[in-house]
């Protein structure tokens, strides 16, 4: 009886082994597409990265730093609702990936209209600054004697100058409208800031003291990114809706060239060389007399990078990106390119009803046997826009209890912030509902109902009254992300500033997302989206009108802007530098 | 002051119906009449958006598949929105995508590269490169319907804003199209279309469905284009009455408008002499997004840049 019990289980071992057996044997083998490098060797990743990537991480309102070249995610440092632009603090010199002084780390926040502060070495926020109302800031730029940013306005086409150590803030108009200068940068002698202006189709040239616009230059359709290369003698401009890439002659301010580069170019990344032609390494070389070879632009609609040679001036080179590419970078020794992808069609486990996207990392060493190969390719948290990368070195070691014998936190200093991201608000999902567009008053509450598609909101402009509760239905009804057709387009709808920690909503496709909350602040608010749905993903905007029945109608001029600065909710009194408005910085 | 509150009241019953009401009578009614005529409404079926619905799921499930098409199966339409374009590896006939296939039909053995190189290579002269990408693939015209207004810049802008729900080629069938109550217009459709004046297409453009009580799903195109842009729109819708959809790369590169200047309209060359486009133009931008009343930030200028060039200058002249 025993024997034959011992021989059922063994055979019944044997036959779940053999099923075993089978299905791996079923399984195909997996097939390495010919853009990847597929290396046997499992010693690719070093334990400790030579340099470290922060990247601005969109919707999930922190900040990722991540490894290079080993593309570990190390941690995420909680910011704000939706952030976009990164920049060292230090000064600009050592080109997009500045000059770092390791000590600061500034982020702009198109949700909430401000710019958060980190500490490099405690690896914490420490300050926020509130930029004035109305505004909208998209992207920021460090000066080159590391004292003060300049910023763009895109929702309302004005541009910023803030002195970083008191918040003090120069805001000037770009008009006519509709105008949105969204990426800025600025010369590496401090002399001047290049914006481009969106609706306009030029590029802004600003002086940085005084303060002002001296000239607009017409470009491509649609420009987006403004870069300014190493030597300050040229500024590169991708301009999306022409497929080239303009360049501007900075010394007499003029187009000197235009070249045909991919369709739908978003963004521009440079190398940048020390005067003896290696690597530059921040605070060990000079930053004087630094150059740059190549400057590689994304292609958002090509699925492609291409690279253009400074030298000839013309495309020599397009890497297959997958997929989607948005924002680019370089890493600090310019051994490879971080493509930030929008979409990650069919690559990757599915984790829930939204996409990862993803970074892509290839080989930018023309020497190296994988030379335009992916190296790395790994779904990221968020929504990333731009990254910058910086030499590991510049962030010590505190981790053995040197914060209390050193002078890394001393009295008096700003406290370490880590606020929320979600006030004032109530949000759920439910499945898809198809009620039309529009407002209607139930018991009391004001529901929103609101299209999102590839590229707009139905309706384009909501009002309501100050005090009203609202109750803001959010469905995503695109078939085919415009233009692009990934399947997988998901949507998002925030409506910046006071109600940006409020909203910040995620719209997949199929469900219906709802956010209730209170409209106690009057003015005009735009509405924005949050996931890169496609190349018109910017002009995806509505705008929420709070109007004060005693003070009529909201619009730019007329709103309770000063009050919506605080960010009530977010932060307490005192925890927060209100960027004052003055003139003449 | 019975009166005033009575007006209030009013008021505000008629804009709650308007924000709402996309479906009132009034609404239909205006949507429905051209030149003060009744006419059939310019939109297309519910079978045929439901259709047109499934096409572009189709499309996108291939996409993510790894395989290239299109929605009205004309190529061109591939090159221009980079699905199906030419990729290929080392090792011939693959292409970028998890299954390592395609059959798009693009593809050419031994070459990583994309269309762009077509451009690299023989880049258009002057400022025409800014256009090259979008020209390469789609109609050119040598002559316009709108005196001071260019279909050929316009073309970029439809392509790029108004395909979601007018669909590639005007017949009111974008992707978007099924999810829309009213449907949207098709604005080939010549028996409407030659009644509705130049104004009042601007009109609908730049302030939006809204702004005439028509459909709030009509955006207000004023807070993204300037106004010499939505003259150039203008100019690719009346370039493209009654062309029906194409049924061959020929058809598609060139086709044949049946659209008649309408006598005492206005034009871009003359809108600023007219007195009804002043009065329009003061009642959209009063009402607009993005403006502050004495700042800088207010609506209606000009600015040059992206070819965008005055209606004084356009060289195209009238048919």
């Amino acid at each position: 009886m025993q024997g034959k019990f011992k021989f059922l289980m063994a055979s019944a071992l044997s036959a779940s082994c053999l099923m075993l057996g089978a299905a791996n044997a079923a399984d195909k083998p997996e097939v390495i597409p010919g853009w990847q490098n597929a290396s046997a060797e499992a010693k690719d990743s070093p334990l400790h990265d030579p340099m470290l990537l922060y990247a601005a991480g969109g919707v999930d309102g922190a900040v990722a730093v991540i490894g290079l070249p080993s593309m570990r995610t190390y941690r995420h440092i909680a910011c704000g609702v939706d952030l976009h632009e990164v920049s060292f603090g230090g000064n600009n010199r050592g080109n997009k990936n500045g000059t770092p002084d390791g000590k600061f780390l500034y982020v702009n926040d198109k949700g909430s209209n401000t710019i958060c502060e980190l500490n490099l070495q405690t690896g914490f926020m420490d300050r926020i600054i509130a930029m004035p109302f109305p505004y909208g800031i998209h992207h920021i730029a460090m000066s080159t004697d590391g004292k003060f940013l300049i910023s763009t306005g895109e929702y309302t086409g004005k541009m910023a100058k803030t002195d970083i150590a008191t918040g003090k803030t120069e805001v000037i108009d770009w008009g006519p409208s509709p105008s949105a200068p969204d990426y800025v940068d600025q010369t590496r002698d401090g002399k001047y800031a290049f914006s481009n202006n969106y609706y306009h189709s030029t590029v802004g040239v600003f002086t940085t003291s005084p303060f002002k616009l001296i000239k607009e230059i017409p470009v491509g359709k649609n420009p987006h990114g403004v870069d300014v290369n190493p030597e300050s003698t040229l500024a590169v401009v991708a301009d999306k809706l022409s497929a080239t890439m303009t360049v501007i002659d900075v010394k007499t301010l003029t187009v000197k060239k235009v070249i045909p580069t991919c369709a739908g170019p978003l963004h521009n990344a440079m190398d940048v060389y020390n005067k003896d032609g290696g690597s530059y390494r921040a605070g060990i070389d000079s930053d004087q007399g630094l150059t740059s070879k190549y400057v590689y632009e994304s292609c958002f609609v090509a699925d492609a990078n291409v690279k253009v040679s400074y030298a000839k001036l013309e495309v020599v080179d397009e890497i297959p990106t997958h997929y989607r590419t948005g924002h680019i970078a370089v890493s600090a020794d310019n051994s490879y390119v971080i493509s930030l992808n929008k979409f990650s069609t069919g690559m990757f486990s599915p984790t829930g009803i939204i996409f990862p996207i993803n970074f892509e990392m290839w080989d930018a060493r023309e020497k190296s046997p994988t030379y335009g190969k992916t190296l790395k390719i790994q779904p990221v948290d968020g929504e990333p826009h731009n990254s910058k990368s910086i030499m590991s070195y510049l962030v010590k070691d505190w981790t053995k209890g040197q914060a209390e014998t050193s002078d890394l936190l001393k009295p008096g200093m700003n406290p370490i912030l880590d606020p929320a991201h979600r006030v004032k608000t109530k949000r759920y999902m439910i499945p898809k509902e198809n009620t039309a567009p529009g407002i209607k008053v139930v018991n009391g509450v004001k529901e929103i109902h609101m299209k999102a598609f590839s590229y707009g909101y139905i309706p384009r402009q909501v009002r309501v009254n100050k005090g009203d509760k609202v109750r803001i239905f959010a469905t995503n009804i695109d078939k085919a992300a415009g233009i692009t057709k990934n399947p997988d387009v998901t949507m998002g709808l925030t409506i910046y500033g006071p109600y940006g920690t409020r909203t910040n909503m995620d719209l997949p496709r199929g469900v219906t997302a709802v956010q209730e909350f209170v409209a106690d602040i009057a003015g005009e608010y735009e509405i924005f989206c949050t996931h890169f749905c496609g190349p018109l993903h910017l002009e995806m905007r509505a705008t929420f009108f709070v109007d004060d029945p005693k003070k009529g109608p909201s619009n730019l001029a007329n709103g309770e802007y000063a009050e919506a600065q605080q960010l009530p909710g977010l932060l307490e009194e005192g925890q927060i530098t209100i960027a004052e408005r003055v003139k003449g910085l | 002051m019975k009166d005033d509150n009575l007006r209030m009241y009013l008021i505000a019953i008629t804009s709650l119906g308007i924000m709402w009401g996309c479906s009132s009578a009034f609404a239909a009614e205006k949507r429905c009449t051209a030149g003060g005529e009744k006419v059939e409404c310019p939109t297309q079926t519910d079978a045929q958006v439901q259709q047109a619905a499934k096409a572009f799921e189709k499309e996108t499930d291939d996409y993510g598949k790894g395989k290239g098409g299109s929605a009205y199966g004309i190529a061109p339409f591939d090159y221009l929105t980079g699905v199906g374009k030419k990729a290929s590896s080392e090792k011939g006939g693959f292409t970028d995508t998890k299954t390592g296939k395609t059959d798009s039909g693009y593809g050419t053995t031994g070459s990583l590269r994309t269309e762009l190189w077509d451009r690299v290579k023989n880049p258009t002269p002057g400022a025409g490169v800014y256009d090259q990408w979008v020209n390469n693939w789609s109609p050119k015209f040598g002559e316009t319907l709108v005196a001071g207004a260019d279909p050929i810049q316009g073309k970029t802008y439809y392509y790029s804003y108004c395909i979601a729900c007018h669909g590639w080629t005007m017949h009111g069938d974008g992707p978007n199209a099924v999810d829309l109550n009213p449907r949207p217009r098709t604005l080939t459709r010549g028996a409407y279309m030659q009644k509705k004046t130049n104004l009042e297409l601007f009109n609908v453009i730049k302030g939006g469905g809204e702004s005439v009580s028509l459909s709030s799903s009509m955006p207000t195109w004023g807070n993204v284009l300037l106004d010499q842009d939505i003259w150039n729109v203008i100019a690719f819708i009346r370039a493209m009455q009654d062309v029906p959809p194409p049924k061959s790369v020929e058809d598609y590169l060139h086709p044949k408008s049946t659209f008649k200047p309408i006598k005492g309209d206005v034009d871009a060359l003359n809108a600023s002499k007219s007195k009804d486009f002043k009065e329009m133009q003061e009642l959209v931008e009063s009402d607009m997004p993005g403006r502050a009343p004495g700042s800088e930030l207010t609506g209606g200028g000009f600015v040059e840049g992206g070819n965008r060039i005055n209606a004084s200058d356009v060289v195209l002249k009238v048919k």
